[in-house]
């Protein structure tokens, strides 16, 4: 078991790596140098010495390394649109609606999608299965902007009953969480009905019953616990994914995430702060599937007690 | 004057190492799936090749055809090493050894007519123009016993039988020295066996093919084959004329497995099993090395008992 | 050995050809209503993509009805008339030629990349495989929005960049189904067959294994449409996407944010025709694989 945890850590490591050095590339790779020609004409000199003061003309593996240095010691820089308060201080300020939306969008939703599912599952075939799998289909395809599109014109601009916009008081949040909450419930009601029935199918479940266990009983104990391993694992990369702001729903309810700041990052150039979002993103995405990874081979027995290969 | 055996297997050895468990020290072990095996199949002749199941049979026939690379030892067909060949090099003999596997099913591609699967044997090799391929192997279909309609359909519209035939009829096109038959009965049904047999005589006749019979039917390798190798647990440990081996069996192994053969009388049934594996290697013959004229040795190894017959035995001074 | 009679009688021809298996898939296929109906809807789509200029007044460009700006769906106007006087309608079928290229070039180059990679990452394993399987993680890692919105902006959008982006984030599907499905067929038989002919690797990979590699590959490309869809409207959503006038759904939801509160009809349609089209593309491309290999469901 150690030496699978080790070996993901290590792969896990040098896709990081490659991803870091990629992002940080191509980012030099639009700059062009913030202070060729343009505006104010500078001589030589003057440039060359501005240039040597921000390290800028080093070669670019000796920037990236100062950066990654600085990186590990949480030193992401200052962000050009907001001189006022280093990168890390912005990225923690605009942390906060994206978490409280994005998580709270996943808390509710994911539960909501379980007993979604588990309703489809248990009256196959009825219409609580059809409009459960309905609904459940559509949360997935249909993109996340045109449900928060839908979600305006419908609650805030055609029943007017829900502030569209903002983020100052809850009742501004109740639009975007829904929102938010749309794949997460999709996704655990397809899990949910296709693992569970998957396991009614099971024999031992028959065998359950045939000794006389409750339905209920049957229910939590043997067959949730059965179908629960793959929707824990997707859990994790889940909650990341939405907790970091969807840049629509942002946008479209004009939150002031880290979505929006992402999307204004990228217009207006701002690099220390694009990339520090990039690289944090990605980190977190590693170790989501790293510790994924992990616990899927953890509560899966089959990994876990090992067996002999038939 | 005896030209050059079809085949002649070596001294050939498969071992796979095996990991296992444990973080920083896993423990290796070895799995010697074939051990030291050494076999000689002539021209115009059928070898049977019998043992249960994990006794390296099948292995033995896949290093023969450098399907799997042997741990050590080597194959020579009609004289030649082709042990190491690179795969260039490797391309001509292949057309002199050639397979047919158990599982009819999944040894036809499904993506492919009849007519296109025994034709491409001679397609890989660049033999003859697209027609005469066709032309080609329409013919085998109907020496295999298909009509040469059938060269439009698709496997899964034949009987498991009728697939066995077309695997036949692909292996055989290219008119090779050597075919390697890893059990090509065990999944048919009794009648449609006897059948195949049949036919697998009649082509060996016709064409002096040496056929190297991979079994654990043993009433099947009576009726089809001239000799008798009999393998456990990676090694040969008896090799006869094949009535010899059904009627003097010298080792304790192959007189285990004879008795395993259903009796055709209830009153017929000789009783003898070995409770466990060490105790059937625990029952290796002894024999005496001064009276064959050997040296003795800790290590069983195969003793010439005269007239073809081999026994795997511990030679004690 | 007895020397039997020359050759042994032919079996008689049966009278019918047997069902093959692309005819049991058809069936499953039809007997999901809801994919049927998705591949109706999908075709009509893109029927009247291809037709446009015919069932249209004018130009997705021109600006002919500036004195009728904004104004609401109505018998002349069936979608009604934009903020730069254009034919809403007209827009919105000309933004569909734009999704379904985008979408169909994208999955083309992602099955062209991620055929081969799969193939040689199942065919050959070893350190192969683990190689190509970083760089899937790679590309998994890596929101993929973001990095299309990082390239995007360093490419400053354009057509055939949006579709290389698209085509990026879509082969690591395709390539992983190829991959599961020759790892399964290497082992089989007819492979080794083919081996113990001499064919090289070369040969067996492509006569052999891709062909039957045929359903996870339609199935990789169908499903990867609507997430190139989705990726070139989520690019020209924000802007970096498919460069104005050229008609963009995406687009056409931002601008349509503006203008919602009074003309609803400038954000309702290109919502509505993205939401049925990706809707239509991704039910068809379920429908196609439980009908192509039932026991892919629900991977």
């Amino acid at each position: 078991m150690t030496v699978f945890i080790l070996r993901r850590l290590l792969s896990i490591m040098v896709t990081f790596f490659i991803v870091s050095v990629l992002i940080f590339v191509m980012m030099h790779a639009i700059k062009g140098g913030p202070f060729d020609a343009g505006d104010m004409p500078m001589p030589p000199a003057v440039r060359d010495r501005i240039m040597a003061k921000y390290g800028l003309d080093q070669p670019i593996y000796v920037q990236y390394l100062k950066y990654m240095w600085g990186v590990l010691r949480l030193d992401f820089g200052v962000p050009f649109q907001s001189p006022g308060e280093t990168v890390l201080e912005l990225i923690g300020r605009a942390w906060v609606p994206s978490l409280v939306l994005g998580g709270l969008g996943v808390l509710i939703g994911a539960p909501l999608g379980i007993l979604l599912g588990m309703a489809a599952a248990l009256r196959r075939n009825t219409w609580v299965d059809y409009l459960a799998s309905a609904v459940a289909t559509l949360g997935l395809t249909i993109p996340v902007f045109v449900t928060s599109m839908l979600l305006i014109l419908v609650f805030a601009v055609w029943l007017a009953w829900l502030p569209a916009s903002g983020w100052g008081e809850p009742k501004k949040w109740i639009l975007p969480i829904i929102a938010y909450a749309t794949i997460p419930m999709a996704t655990y009601a397809r899990y949910t009905r296709s693992a569970m029935l998957d396991t009614l199918n099971k024999p031992f479940v028959t065998v359950l019953r045939a000794k006389g266990l409750s339905e209920r009983r049957i229910l939590f104990q043997h067959v949730l616990r059965n179908s629960s391993i793959p929707m824990v694992t997707v859990f994790l990369p889940m909650f990341i994914g939405t907790a970091t702001g969807s840049i629509f729903v942002e946008a479209m309810f004009r939150v002031p995430g880290l979505g929006a700041y992402f999307v204004s990052s990228i217009r207006t150039r701002d690099y220390p702060l694009e990339m520090a979002l990039m690289l944090m993103l990605t980190v977190m995405f590693c170790l989501a599937y790293l510790l994924s990874d992990i616990l899927y081979a953890w509560l899966n027995p089959r990994i876990r007690v090992g067996g002999r290969k038939g | 004057m005896t030209e050059a055996p079809a085949l002649e297997l070596r001294g050939l050895t498969k071992t796979y190492r095996l990991r296992e468990g444990g973080a920083l020290r896993p423990t290796h072990t070895a799995l010697h799936a074939v051990r030291d095996v050494s076999l000689t199949l002539p021209r115009n002749a059928i070898l049977g090749l019998v043992g249960e199941s994990g006794s390296g049979k099948t292995t033995t026939g896949m290093i023969a055809l450098r399907l799997t690379e042997p741990t050590a030892g080597q194959i020579i067909v009609g004289g030649t090493d082709i042990t190491h060949l690179g795969h260039g090099a490797l391309k001509p003999f292949r057309r002199r050894m050639q397979v047919v596997f158990q599982d009819s099913y999944s040894a036809l591609d499904p993506m492919f007519t009849l007519a296109q699967i025994v034709a491409e044997p001679l397609h890989i090799h660049g033999l003859g123009s697209p027609r005469e391929q066709t032309q080609q192997a329409l013919d085998w279909l109907e020496r295999v016993g298909l009509h040469r309609s059938y060269g439009g359909r698709y496997p899964h519209e034949l009987s498991g039988g009728q697939r066995q035939r077309v695997a036949i009829a692909r292996a055989l096109i290219l008119r090779p020295d050597v075919l390697v038959a890893d059990e090509p009965t065990s999944a048919l049904d009794v009648s449609v066996k006897a059948q195949i047999i049949n036919l697998l005589q009649d082509l060996q006749a016709e064409m002096g093919l040496s056929i190297l019979f991979i079994s654990h039917d043993l009433s099947v390798v009576r009726s089809l084959t001239d000799r008798v190798a009999v393998m456990f647990n990676g090694r040969v440990v008896e090799e006869a004329p094949t009535e010899a081996i059904f009627t003097d069996a010298r080792h304790p192994y192959t007189r285990a497995l004879l008795d395993a053969i259903p009796a055709l009388h209830p009153r017929d049934r000789r009783v003898r099993t070995f409770a466990s594996r060490d105790a059937l290697e625990a029952a290796t013959p002894r024999m005496a090395a001064r009276d064959l004229g050997l040296a003795p040795s800790d290590v069983a190894r195969l003793v010439d008992l005269g007239q073809g017959h081999r026994v795997e035995a511990l030679l004690t001074s | 050995m007895t020397v039997t009679s020359a050759t042994p009688t032919p079996t008689p021809t049966p009278t019918y050809r047997q069902r093959g298996p692309l005819w049991f898939a058809w069936r499953r296929f039809v007997a999901n209503k809801g994919a049927v109906v998705a591949g109706a809807v999908l075709a009509v789509i893109m029927v009247m993509a291809i037709i446009a200029p015919f069932i249209t007044k004018a130009g997705p460009n021109a600006q002919d009805f500036l004195t009728d700006s904004l104004a609401a769906p109505s018998a002349t106007y069936w979608f009604g008339v934009d903020d730069l006087g254009r034919d809403f309608f007209t827009r919105i079928i000309y933004g569909a030629r734009v999704s379904l290229t985008i979408g169909f070039a994208a999955a083309t180059f992602s099955v062209l990349i991620g055929i081969p990679l799969g193939a040689l990452a199942g065919y050959y394993e070893g350190w192969v495989d683990w190689v190509i399987m970083r760089v899937i993680e790679i590309f998994s890692v890596v929101p993929p929005l973001l990095a299309a919105m990082l390239l995007g902006a360093l490419t400053r959008g354009g057509f055939l960049t949006i579709v290389v982006i698209s085509a990026l984030f879509g082969w690591v599907q395709v390539c992983l189904l190829v991959r599961a499905q020759i790892k399964a067929f290497k082992e089989k038989e007819f492979v080794r067959a083919a081996q113990a002919l001499g064919a090289s690797p070369g040969y067996v990979i492509r006569r052999h294994l891709i062909p039957n590699s045929i359903s996870p590959i339609i199935v990789g490309f169908v499903l990867a449409i609507p997430l190139a869809m989705m990726l070139e409207a989520s690019l020209s959503f924000l802007g970096i996407g498919v460069p104005p006038p050229t008609p963009s759904w995406g687009q056409m939801i931002n601008t349509g944010m503006s203008f919602m509160y009074f003309y609803w009809h400038m954000a309702v349609f290109p919502t509505a025709a993205l939401a049925i089209t990706v809707l239509a593309t991704t039910l068809f491309g379920d429908g196609l694989r439980d009908a192509l290999d039932p026991t892919m469901k629900g991977r």
